[in-house]
This record gives C-alpha cells, sequence and structure tokens, in this order.
C-alpha cells in the first residue's frame, strides 16, 4: 500500500474501534547535511526517511503513535495498540478538540530549483566558496591575518511531501522544502575572543541563496563579528539610557517575550514540567484546565505594552522559514496578531486548546517530524513594523546604545525575566551612531518593562533563521526570529 | 544479557555485501525498540504516546591508499530485510566515490575481540510496565499532592532495545536493556514548586520509586511557598544534583574531541590542568549497570570501559572514538609529543547529526559519552547548609544555560522551582526570579564540597546520565531583571 492510502486506512480503522477522532500523517523525506570546518569536509551525510504518525482521541483520552513498517496489518496493530494506550489513561476531565471546517486541497512550497536537480558537488562549491570569502574577514588575501579562526558551516536540505489526513473527513496533500544555513564563527584579535552563531533558512529551493543574498549576509555578518572583537571595549552605564536593538535582536525579544508564552498549552500547564509555562495564566485570570473553558480576549482589557507595539505571527509568508498554509491538523494558516497596539490579542491555539478556550484552532498546529504529536508552535514572529525609518529611531537619541546582534540570552520559564547580552554594539551620542562599541552589555528586564518601553518601531524587517525547541521529546521546528528596529526608552544597561 | 554472536544474519548481509561492493570499513547496528511516554499536567494524563522501531544503520568507508583520511557515508534502513539491504548498500558504497574525504574520518576500530563484559542491563518487568503506567503516574501525582501540593505536571518515558552490531573487522554482539525515567514539577501555586526525577533500570518495588519522588517534588514545593524576590550579589551557592548535573553536562560537553576542534569549549588547551579541587574525580562510565547509556560496547564493537575524565582535580582526558584517536595521536606527533598517543575510550556511536531530533535526521560516527559519574565526597546536604557561614543560596532546578562564548565559558543560567537563601547555617528562607551568572571552569575551581549523595540525573535540561552529589561552590553572581 502507498502512504496515502495508508493512512486513510489508519483514520478508517481507528474510527472502527470507537476512536472519537483519529488523524493520520504521512511523511516521506529526504534530507542532505553539509558539515564543514575551516576548508574541509567532516562529512556530507543524506538520510531518505518515510512514516507515518497517528494520533486518537478515545474516550477523551489522547494516544499518539508510528508506524514505520508499511502494510495493512502493521497498520491495524499500531492503531490498536495506541487507541488502548489512549483508553487506560482515564482523564479526569475528557479532552475534545474544536470543530473546524473540513477541507481537502493541496499546496506547494515555492521552489524553482529542486535541490535534486543540483548536484553535490555544487552544492559541495557553494560551501567552500563561502568559507573562503568568511577566511578573508579582516584579513585581505593574508591567510596568517585570518581573524576568524574557527569556522563551521552545516548545511542542510531537505524535501518532503506530506498527506495528513482526520477522520472530521480533511485531507491536505503538500510538497514542502527547507534549505538552511547554520554558521559558527570564532573570531580572535590579539586580546579578545567573540563567538557568532548565525542562522539563515528558507522553505524554497535551491534558488533561496541568490534570492535571499545568503552568501552577502553572513559575509557582512563576518565582517562585522571581525569589527567587534576588535573595537569593542567594556563600559559601565550608571544612568538608564535609550536602547535601539537590531532586526536579530528584536526578533528574538518577540520570539521570547511575546511568543512563547501566547503558547495556548504552556498557559494551561501542559509544558510545565518541560518548557515551562506563561505569565499569561495570571494576566487572564485562568485557575486551570476545564472543560471547554471560555476566555474571551475581545472581552478583557489586557494592557501589556505601549500603543506602538503590535506583534505578528504569520506561516503564510512565502518561502520564509516556518512558511506553510496549512498546519499539521488540516486547519488553514493565517496571520496572528498576538499583540494588536499594546494589547493582548490573540494566543497559538491548535484544535486540543481551541476547544478549551471555547473558540477555534488557529493553525498553531505542528510537529517537527512524523513521530512526533503536533503542539501549538509559533512561526514567523516579529514585531509589526511602523512608520519611522531606523535613522530617526536614532536621531532623537541623546545619549544611548544601538544593539545589532546578539549572544548570550535566556528567560525564566514563565517567560517574565528575560535577558539578552549584545554583540555588535556601537554608543549614540547626539543622535549620530558613533565608532564606540559596546563589549556585551547586558539587557536585563521583564516582559512588561521591555514592551512597556518601546517608544519607537522603524519601518524596516530583516529576518533570521532559528530551531525553536519545545515539548518531550524535544521538537525542534524552523522560525524565523526577525523584525525591525526598536527604541526602548531609559533601560538600565548591566554587563 | 550480552550475546557476542549477533543476532539473524542480516547484519551478516549487510557487513559482506558492503564489503563485496567494495567498502573498506563497515559497521551494521540493528535496533528494535519500543518506547512509551505518558505527559501529565494539571495533575491529568494528557498523552500516551508509544514508538516501535526497527532499523539498520550502515555505516561504510573507503580509505584511499597513501591517505590518512577516509571518505564515509552512513544509510539507515527502516524494517530492513536482505532485499533492501542487498538493494540499497551497494549504491550507498558506489556513492562514497562521489564524495570528498572526512577530515574527521581517520579510521575504525580494526583490533578485533574475542570478548565483551557480561552486563545485566534489562528489568523483565518492562515489557508489561506500560499496562500499569498510568496507574503509576496516578500515584506520583496523589503522593505529591498529599505531601502538600495542589497540582502536578511530568512525564514518565520508559522502553526497551535491543542493539546488535558487527563490522568488517570481527567485531560487535548483541544486548538488550531497557530503562524507567521521569520527571515531576509539583506545584502549590504557580511560583511555589518543586521538582524530582527518577532514573532507573531496577523496576524492583517500582511503586514505592514513583511514590517517593512524588512525595519529594510535593514537599519542596510546600517548603517554597510564599517565596521573595531574591536580593542579586555575590553568594556561595549549593547545587542540587539536578542543577549540577545540567551545569557540569555543559562543562563536560567540552571533553569531546568535536568540541575542542570547533573551539566550543574552555577545555581546550587545558589537558592536564589541575581544574577543581583534589575531591573531584569524574569518569565517563559506560559499565556502571545502573546507568541509563550503559552498554559491553560501543558502536564499533570496542568492549567498553570506564575513563577518568577529571581525576582528583586534575583534566586528565578526553573521549574518544578509534577515528578521533588517530587524530589526536597525529596532532601530537606534528606539535612533538611523540610520546603522547591518543586510543580509542570506547565512546564510539552512531549518532544523529541534525537539529530537529527526529528519525529524519541523518547519522554520523562520532566520540559520544555513556554516563558521567562523580566520586562521591564526604558531606551530606546537611552539613553544606550547617557551615555556610556565609550567604548561600540552594538552587534546586534550573533550566535556560547559555553561552556568552562557549570558548570562554561564560553562561548565565535560570533557576526555577525552591530556592532557598541560607544564612549562618539555616535555610532562612525560600526565594525566587534570580539568575545564576559565571564561568564554567570558575565554577568547577571554586567547588568548596562535594556530596555523599550520588544521584543519576537524567531530564529534559540533562541529555547524558550523570551521578552526581549535591555540589557547594563559592563566590557566584546572581541577577535579577528590572522591572
Amino acid at each position: 500500500m502507498d502512504g496515502k492510502s495508508l493512512a486513510e486506512y489508519a483514520v478508517d480503522f481507528g474510527e472502527s474501534l470507537g476512536a472519537e477522532y483519529v488523524e493520520a500523517r504521512f511523511t516521506d523525506s529526504y534530507s542532505e547535511n553539509y558539515f564543514f570546518r575551516n576548508g574541509n569536509f567532516l562529512s556530507i551525510q543524506e538520510k531518505p526517511s518515510s512514516g507515518m504518525g497517528v494520533r486518537v482521541l478515545m474516550d477523551g483520552c489522547l494516544g499518539f503513535g508510528t508506524v514505520e513498517k508499511f502494510t495493512k496489518k502493521e497498520v491495524q496493530k499500531r492503531v490498536d495498540s495506541i487507541t488502548k494506550m489512549a483508553k487506560i489513561s482515564e482523564r479526569k476531565v475528557p479532552l475534545r478538540f474544536s470543530e473546524e471546517k473540513t477541507v481537502e486541497d493541496s499546496w506547494k512550497m515555492p521552489v524553482k530549483i529542486p535541490f535534486e536537480d543540483v548536484s553535490k558537488e555544487e552544492k559541495q562549491r557553494f560551501i567552500e566558496t563561502l568559507d573562503k570569502e568568511i577566511k578573508k574577514c579582516g584579513s585581505g588575501t593574508l591567510p596568517f591575518r585570518n581573524k576568524i579562526k574557527n569556522r563551521i558551516l552545516f548545511f542542510h536540505t531537505m524535501s518532503s511531501e506530506k498527506y495528513v489526513v482526520t477522520s472530521d473527513g480533511s485531507r491536505v496533500e503538500s510538497d514542502e522544502s527547507f534549505i538552511s544555513i547554520y554558521c559558527v564563527m570564532n573570531a580572535r584579535s590579539k586580546d579578545q575572543k567573540e563567538q557568532r552563531m548565525l542562522g539563515l533558512g528558507g522553505c524554497k529551493g535551491w534558488e533561496w541563496l541568490k534570492e535571499e543574498n545568503v552568501k552577502d549576509i553572513i559575509v557582512r555578518e563576518s565582517e562585522r563579528l571581525v569589527k567587534t572583537v576588535e573595537e569593542a571595549k567594556s563600559r559601565s552605564f550608571e544612568d538608564p539610557i535609550d536602547v535601539i536593538v537590531g532586526p536579530e535582536v528584536s526578533g528574538i525579544m518577540a520570539h521570547e517575550n511575546v511568543g512563547h508564552p501566547s503558547e495556548s498549552d504552556r498557559i494551561m500547564g501542559r509544558e510545565e514540567a518541560q518548557a515551562g509555562g506563561s505569565f499569561y495564566k495570571d494576566l487572564l485570570g485562568i485557575e486551570g484546565r476545564g472543560e471547554g473553558k471560555t476566555v474571551d480576549l475581545d472581552e478583557t482589557d489586557k494592557h501589556i505594552g505601549s500603543e506602538i507595539v503590535s506583534v505578528v505571527d504569520d506561516p503564510t509568508i512565502q518561502g520564509s522559514p516556518a512558511f506553510y498554509l496549512y498546519d499539521d491538523e488540516c486547519v488553514e494558516a493565517r496571520p496572528r496578531y498576538l499583540i494588536k497596539n499594546g494589547k493582548l490579542n490573540e494566543l497559538f491555539l491548535n484544535r486540543e486548546f481551541g476547544y478549551e478556550f471555547g473558540t477555534s484552532s488557529n493553525g498553531a498546529a505542528r510537529s517537527a517530524g512524523y513521530s512526533r504529536e503536533p503542539i501549538p508552535r509559533m512561526s514567523n514572529t516579529f514585531f509589526e513594523p511602523k512608520d519611522h525609518s531606523r535613522e530617526e529611531l536614532i536621531e532623537d537619541v541623546k545619549k544611548g546604545l544601538l544593539i545589532e546582534s546578539f549572544t548570550e540570552w535566556n528567560i525564566d520559564d514563565r517567560r517574565f525575566h528575560s535577558k539578552y547580552v549584545g554583540l555588535e554594539c556601537y554608543m549614540i551620542e547626539n543622535g549620530e551612531v558613533t565608532d564606540k562599541m559596546v563589549k556585551r552589555p547586558a539587557l536585563e528586564l521583564t516582559t512588561p518593562a521591555l514592551l512597556e518601553s518601546i517608544d519607537a518601531v522603524s519601518n524596516d524587517y530583516e529576518y533570521r533563521m532559528n530551531f525553536c525547541g519545545k515539548s518531550d521529546p524535544i521538537q525542534p521546528v524552523s522560525v524565523s526570529t526577525g523584525g525591525p528596529y526598536l527604541r526602548l526608552k531609559d533601560i538600565n544597561v548591566g554587563g | 544479557m550480552t550475546e557476542k554472536k549477533p543476532d539473524g544474519d542480516l547484519l551478516k548481509v549487510a557487513v559482506d555485501t558492503a564489503v563485496r561492493s567494495g567498502a573498506d570499513d563497515v559497521i551494521a547496528k540493528m535496533v528494535g525498540e519500543k518506547k512509551h511516554q505518558i505527559r501529565f499536567s494539571e495533575s491529568s494524563i494528557d498523552v500516551n504516546k508509544e514508538w516501535k522501531n526497527h532499523y539498520m544503520d550502515i555505516f561504510v568507508s573507503k580509505r584511499p591508499r597513501f591517505s590518512l583520511t577516509g571518505k564515509i557515508n552512513t544509510v539507515t534502513i527502516q524494517d530492513p530485510d536482505k532485499e533492501k539491504i542487498k538493494s540499497r548498500v551497494p549504491k550507498q558504497v558506489s556513492f562514497l566515490d562521489e564524495l570528498p574525504k572526512s577530515r574527521l574520518f581517520w579510521g575504525v576500530e580494526e583490533n578485533t575481540y574475542s570478548s565483551y563484559p557480561s552486563m545485566d542491563l534489562y528489568d523483565d518487568g518492562i515489557k508489561e510496565f506500560h499496562e500499569k503506567g498510568p496507574q503509576l503516574v496516578k500515584r506520583l501525582i496523589d503522593s505529591s499532592e498529599r505531601a502538600g501540593a495542589k497540582k502536578a505536571a511530568g512525564v514518565v518515558h520508559s522502553g526497551m532495545k535491543k542493539t546488535g552490531i558487527l563490522t568488517n573487522h570481527g567485531n560487535g554482539g548483541v544486548y538488550t536493556s531497557s530503562f524507567c525515567r521521569g520527571t515531576i514539577r509539583a506545584f502549590c501555586g504557580d511560583e511555589s514548586s518543586g521538582q524530582a526525577l527518577l532514573a532507573t533500570r531496577d523496576l524492583t518495588k517500582i511503586e514505592d520509586k514513583f511514590e517517593n519522588v512524588g512525595q519529594k517534588a510535593g514537599k519542596s514545593a510546600k517548603k517554597c511557598l510564599n517565596a521573595k524576590q531574591g536580593k542579586p550579589g555575590t553568594y556561595d551557592l549549593i547545587m542540587s544534583p539536578t542543577v549540577g548535573g545540567n551545569i557540569f553536562e555543559n562543562l563536560l560537553r567540552g571533553v569531546n574531541p568535536i568540541m575542542m576542534i570547533g573551539g566550543m569549549t574552555p577545555l581546550k588547551g587545558k589537558m592536564g590542568d589541575k581544574i577543581g579541587p583534589e575531591e573531584l574525580t569524574v569518569i565517563d562510565d559506560p559499565l556502571k549497570e545502573e546507568g541509563l547509556n550503559s552498554r559491553p560496547f560501543d558502536d564499533e564493537g570496542t568492549p567498553s570501559k570506564p575513563t577518568n575524565l577529571i581525576k582528583d582535580g586534575e583534566f586528565t582526558d578526553i573521549i574518544h572514538n578509534p577515528s578521533t584517536a588517530k587524530l589526536w595521536s597525529f596532532i601530537n606527533k606534528i606539535k612533538l609529543r611523540f610520546w603522547k598517543k591518543a586510543e580509542t575510550t570506547s565512546n564510539s556511536e552512531l549518532g544523529q547529526m541534525g537539529f530537529t531530533n527526529t528519525e529524519e535526521n541523518p547519522r554520523m560516527l562520532l566520540p559520544s559519552p555513556s554516563n558521567y559519574r562523580f566520586k562521591p565526597g564526604s558531606y551530606t546536604l546537611q552539613e553544606m547548609i550547617s557551615e555556610s557561614s556565609r550567604p548561600t543560596i540552594y538552587i534546586t532546578s534550573n533550566w535556560y544555560t547559555r553561552f556568552t562564548n562557549m570558548s570562554e565559558g561564560e553562561f548565565s543560567t535560570v533557576p526555577r522551582d525552591a530556592m532557598f537563601l541560607i544564612e549562618n547555617g539555616e535555610i532562612k528562607k525560600p526565594i525566587r526570579n534570580l539568575r545564576l551568572k559565571g564561568n564554567l571552569l570558575d565554577v568547577c575551581d571554586n567547588i568548596t564540597a562535594i556530596g555523599k549523595d550520588i544521584k543519576q540525573v537524567r531530564w529534559w535540561e540533562v541529555n547524558t546520565p550523570t551521578f552526581i552529589p549535591h555540589i557547594k561552590v563559592e563566590d557566584c553572581k546572581f541577577t535579577k531583571a528590572k522591572g
């Protein structure tokens, strides 16, 4: 039987056992990894992979499992076992899924040059050339003056076909494509060392490299790293100052301080023993999980930041690192305003928590692979660009700091107490960015303090790609973490 | 449960097919595993999961004449049979001709071993374990609530795995292992929580073990009710085994040659240096039967043996597979250190290489740790507390450890769950919302006491099973967020 027929059969069989809901997700994928360091390949690996994830809701309890042997008999055995696993779970309050529109559709990622049309030699050449360009940064043509001593490049392509079918009658077929490069660069000057992690990626084909000027971005960032390691000096700031953060930093702030607390499963406690909860639980006055509890965000006045702050998560951006048109529960994707004009506006909902919040899913169910359950996840999360140019943000600052990129960061598990350490940072004096670089300034702020302090947002946008980890077993999924420039007023800067 | 002869003839078919196709080195690894997981929150089960995998990884290499390095590739065959092996393996071997040489591959284990350590890594009770899983979870939750918790969240993993290895150098065998591990986080309020862990192979009296773990989490949550904002500053620190497991896993990542090559550890260039007190000894120990990563041999069929990573405070060794050992010996020769010859430490693993932690990731042959085992010290936790004459903070759990620069070891981490201020030798009060900032080497160097209460830690924030006690460190900086 082919994958699609097996998925259909799994759903039919699950229903015949009495399950209230069955969902089967068959994936057939092919990955290539190129692992490269300082001019040499460490490995080139490829992997075809096929499998099916099956989820059932039986007597209000959820079961999940996989099928990797593609016969009817095996599907029967596995679905039977998953259904029994669900049944013995005996929840106090039965789980229900939200009602969703039935869809039958297929969609493709915008691929112009499929990876299989590009030879391995060409892929190798791209990486070798990129490494040579990075190596030149700061050293001209003299190799012994090389400043970026250690360069690790991890290049990845994956193409996959996915078929999701649910017992509600929804069927969505997709052709997906993902390409990414992750760079670790260690730079050294006479007396300093700095490390830069940089991720870029997109849901496109080989053309992504040219269309997004990937090589230019990485080389530009490498040059900036060399400048940082040579020029940055520790400076202390006794009084609060204005801080402007660049797209990379505003992106991680949107992700950590706004995206994660907006995940409905965190708010309801389902992640509390792993990736944590959310301070939104208190903000929304939620006691705990119940049967179809309603929290109507329209009826509440949940002020969370200054009026200029709007944060959007949009999976429908063509070719972006987290692009999709239907989620892993066959729900159509759409942009979501997490914060609108300073007020909490929308949460990430899958069908389980759509029901719990008395509404429907907003297409946020994603899984890292066929062997993982779909849960509420972010996609491309960013502060919504506004009217000012970057220069206008700077010209009003008498004394301040511009933070273009970051190194260390973390946040507590309720997403309230965050920390970001700057990497490429400059003093701003009298409305101009100076050439005085600042070494590793630290912003340690609560989420409300951070969001309240924003008084201006630029009109541009630049993205970065990251993998966001959540769930157990951990499910890293690709997300974009870019955005515009933000100006934060009167901030205490440590280091 | 260790057999010298691999099961069935599929491994032999794979090795013979690869050799006939022109491979110089072949490692065939067959895995049959069944794993279960129950996740719960709000004192109720959220999902009950089951994975059943049967696959074969086949590593092949070609070593061109007069070359120190070789070409490598690995293929994974799901649900393997003779037909699939005979069709896929020759393609994979001929594909090697299209690849460049890997600078990381210097050869595989070529010594032949006639026997392996006998190890008991399997508890027959695992067969029915998943059926009583929900009842055990209920017991875990109930015991935490009886101890004072209002609700609990957590996870219980269990499973069994049969691993067969065969190499073209005649090494390998079969072993079967089982495991059970769990985390419970008990809550008295959203900011009053306690966490406890369980990691074991031994299912004897497993109900009691669950009961104790639940009770511990509940008590811990109750103790930190009404915790107040901590004051930033410099304190001495007592790390629970859970916290030490995380901090030291981050330091010990550096005992891997791949991390050293990549400039991702502050341990580079420190071999032979004193990096901690005399009492600090840490061993990579694949032979400790209770360790969840224990095994009689590694993925190249090298018999398992313990390796002293830190001995009496000195950084003594790093882990190797035969390939990195040869590379290290070569580097030593270039540096004219002819007397220094590295050897495999039985840490070779065909592990996943990729970001998604799923079956879609390709495999790569690399050194990988087994279990870390700390030598017990002489202190009880109570003694560490009562001998605290300076302000001290006791952290029971942490997460989100991140680095400013991994090669320097500058980090911060966020304590979560119960945290206490100790003054004048007594626990003064529960505190919250502080961040620990430091340097991995300083933490190691500033150890003032090592406990005797060794516990195996393996959870979401600690991937390598670690047998570790409470550890006390002086002069640690704590910060807090503004606003």
